[in-house]
């Protein structure tokens, strides 16, 4: 097996977690308001739900998802989902880099950088894209301590201003505001789809239902708690204030006499939030060559990084069109690879004849 | 030859030179490193209003070379627009460095910017990425320009001394009420829409204010300064007005670029700084300044006392009392359509001072305070707190946060007297103050 259940874990707990700290809680209090948690939480409870059904499916076959849809549909139809996944992974990499290089840019630097200064970045993708799943794996392994360490740092440091009575009075945004929240950042969502592309390339044990499907909730009780901190410090300021990791340490007494000695705490998050987004292409590119029948990765991850430079070069200008497009329609995907595709995975042969 | 082009051989030295390649970079900031020797960075900012636009003046620290431990030069330098990021970009041009404004420990706004909506002032350092929330914010009698162009006794740096007399310590005394970008926006997009910051003042170095009960902190007004021309004395740099987006010409009048060297009072004397005095605003416009008294009553509940001096009197005799384990509450709830506001405040009281012949036999008693100077001392909390309310509802601010309070607590009551709260408000006081012993 490639990948242990136990590794899924932390990539649930830690990706889950890495992937919701920047653009995600200001994009959340703009829409929901100081009810930002109940947006959230829709978006987990059915996450959570998914990432159950997905684990229990796993219990009931050794087949990997790829072989569910081939044993059921055929092989073509299973090249052409995958084909439809490795496009949704690609989609959903995408707004991430585009934080990702706002965040650098904005938040390392006390200058303007050129968009040069990000671009390493795909150096680093071009090499990992072409690992499989026990890099995945071990790379999950060094990721828990590091993200359980720098997150517990963030925690500690921004505790001290949070007002928690800037999260009341609860519910009284409208309802629709508070699913319209939910449904618009929903793109962050990607989990279920990670533990489908995992299944059958581990070894299912007794008892990993629960532990991954807990994992999931663990990760997502860290972003909550997260969601709480942000808002009880900034209330009404919160939606302006973007790259919100970075923010909720500076009212720390200490930081305020020593410096930005969070930024040795950020830097060292970042590697965390660098492997939860190169995932998505690690994945994006494992469809493709489910998709094509081409083993060779080297060149799909060439191609996946090249597509996904060019448009990190090209579109650079145009984040908040992309953005806006991510949040206004990217919940029908997830609709569909997120929450409806997993669900008909239990409608495929299980066993081979 | 064939060896050469083994696949693992090249993939070390490949990834051998990205290796070095990025460290390369990391440790030059992408080959775009900065000389902190000739740099300068903006530790504070003043802000004025001259018209249609504001005039900033920053302060600016540059890093010297030096053999022996830190040296550094500040400077003033001014720039000017119809928004203070255009002030900024004038300011950026003379000094050659980035404004982003990430070191900026202290905005000061001018007198003179009383009749301007606040965050029409303020709302560029709002928007994301042009400087966290976390630098102090105060307005200042006279201009801010000429604040920042005082010397002080206490350090080199103006900003620095101002910050001191505006630091946490200083808050935990009850001096000062302190406020900063964030604490004034989170108060003014509240339901109070109302907020409050520090009133600096300057004053002779050597000299107190008489009178006052004891309460009065400061000194004889600086000649040719704030205090007594109303911000007559002019800073040294000059940026020249008009022109849209702070295409204004600098026309520096002393020193280089608009650098201001001097400035401030005219003898160039240094100068004290207090900031016992609370200016506070609703809807964003200017309100009012709290007196001490009334920015002291303000500080009990707003913020984390450790020890507050109060003066007050018992019988014929005055006393200095030390209050400490202070806990100031105020509340609001609505009984019968009616708000009713309840002050509670308790405090541990030690006598401080008296204004009777010491007898060194008996100080060892001090923690155990008369029954009648408890009251004496309650009395004067009484006097302070009600001055304060009388404040908030003359002028309907509602600067203690109470109907932010109640849409947070009591939502569905909160739209039935949110109108009128200060109008048809009830107060009840307690205040319990003990003896340490």
């Amino acid at each position: 097996m490639k990948i242990s259940s136990r590794q899924i874990c932390f990539i649930m707990i830690a990706y889950t977690a890495a992937t919701k700290l920047l653009m995600y809680p200001t994009l959340l209090s703009m829409a929901s308001g100081n009810d930002l948690l109940f947006s959230a939480l829709i978006d987990f409870v059915i996450g959570t739900a998914v990432i159950w059904s997905i684990s229990f499916l796993c219990s009931r076959t050794d087949k990997t998802f790829f072989e569910l849809i081939k044993g059921t549909l055929g092989e073509v139809t299973a090249r052409i989902v995958f084909g439809f996944f490795a496009a949704f992974f690609l989609l959903s990499t995408l707004l991430p880099i585009f934080e990702q290089v706002g965040y650098i840019h904005n938040i390392f630097y006390d200058t303007v950088p050129s968009l040069g200064v990000f671009l390493p970045f795909f150096v680093f993708t071009v090499y990992a894209a072409t690992k499989k799943f026990t890099n995945i794996g071990r790379c999950a392994d060094i990721c828990l301590p590091i993200f359980a360490a720098s997150i517990s740092f963030i925690f500690i440091t921004a505790f001290s201003d949070v007002r928690w009575d800037n999260l009341m009075p609860v519910l009284k945004t409208p309802v629709f505001d508070i699913f319209r929240g939910a449904a618009n950042t929903a793109y962050a969502f990607v989990e279920p789809c990670w533990l489908l592309m995992f299944m059958g390339h581990f070894k299912y044990k007794k008892g990993d239902v629960t532990k991954i499907t807990l994992s999931y909730a663990l990760g997502a009780a860290t972003v909550l708690l997260f969601l709480a901190m942000f808002y009880g410090i900034y209330g009404a300021v919160a939606p302006s204030r973007t790259y919100a990791i970075a923010r909720t340490s500076l009212f720390f007494p200490a930081i305020e006499v020593i410096g930005r000695m969070d930024l040795i705490v950020l830097f060292v998050f970042e590697i965390v939030m660098l492997f939860a987004l190169v995932l998505n292409i690690q994945l994006a590119v494992y469809t493709l060559v489910k998709c094509t029948g081409y083993e060779n990765r080297m060149l799909l991850s060439f191609l996946v990084n090249g597509a996904l430079l060019a448009i990190t070069i090209f579109c650079n200008s145009f984040y908040n069109n992309i953005n806006e497009l991510f949040y206004n329609w990217m919940w029908i995907m997830y609709i569909v690879f997120v929450v409806a595709l997993p669900v008909i995975a239990w409608l495929f042969k299980r066993r081979t004849a | 030859m064939k060896n050469f082009f083994n696949i693992n051989k090249f993939a070390v030295i490949v990834y051998w030179a990205i290796f070095l390649a990025l460290a390369g970079m990391f440790f030059t900031n992408d080959f775009g490193l900065v000389d902190i020797h000739k740099s300068s960075i903006i530790t504070a900012i003043g802000i004025d209003n001259e018209g249609e636009e504001v005039k900033v003046t920053a302060e600016i620290a540059m890093p010297q070379p030096s053999q022996s431990g830190e040296n550094i030069r500040y400077a003033q330098v001014q720039g000017s627009g119809l928004t203070i990021a255009d002030a900024l970009n004038e300011i950026n041009s003379k000094t050659g460095f980035y404004t982003k404004l990430q070191f900026c420990r202290l905005i000061l706004i001018g007198e003179n910017c009383r009749d301007n909506q606040l965050f029409r002032v303020l709302g560029c350092l709002y928007r994301k990425n042009y400087s966290e929330l976390t630098a102090l914010v105060a307005m200042c009698e006279g201009k801010a320009a000429d604040m920042l162009a005082n010397k002080s006794q206490v350090s080199d740096m103006t900003s620095e001394a101002i910050r001191k007399i505006l630091s946490d310590e200083i808050e935990k005394s009850g001096n000062a009420n302190t406020a900063n970008l964030k604490d004034i926006a989170l108060a003014e997009f509240s339901h109070s829409r109302s907020c409050f910051m520090p009133f600096v003042q300057i004053s002779k170095p050597g000299t107190s204010e008489e009178g006052g009960d004891g309460d009065n902190v400061g000194g004889d007004p600086v000649e040719g300064g704030q205090g007594e021309s109303g911000g007559q004395g002019e800073s040294g740099g000059q940026s020249g007005g008009g022109g849209s987006g702070g295409q204004g010409q600098s026309e520096g009048q002393s020193g280089q670029s608009g650098q201001s060297s001097q400035g401030g009072n005219q003898q160039g004397q240094p100068v004290e700084f207090t900031a016992r005095k609370t200016v506070y605003f609703s809807n964003g416009l200017y309100k009012g300044i709290l007196d001490e008294q009334q920015s002291f009553a303000l500080a009990m509940f707003k913020s984390n006392i450790r020890l507050a001096i109060l003066p007050c009197d018992s019988g014929d005799i005055h006393y200095t009392i030390g209050l400490r384990n202070v806990e100031g509450d105020v509340g609001v709830k609505v009984e019968n359509g009616v708000p009713k506001i309840s002050f509670s405040f308790s405090a541990t009281a030690q006598i401080q001072g008296a204004r009777v012949k010491v007898d060194p036999s008996a100080t060892n008693k001090d923690d155990n305070v008369d029954d009648k100077v408890l009251r004496g001392a309650e009395e004067e909390l009484k006097k302070r707190f009600e001055s304060l309310f009388s404040v908030c509802k003359e002028s309907n601010c509602d600067i203690l946060g109470l109907k932010e309070y109640l849409y947070k607590h009591d939502y569905n009551n909160y739209g039935l007297v949110e109108k009128d709260f200060y109008s048809v408000a009830e107060t009840h006081y307690k205040i319990d103050v003990r003896s340490v012993h």
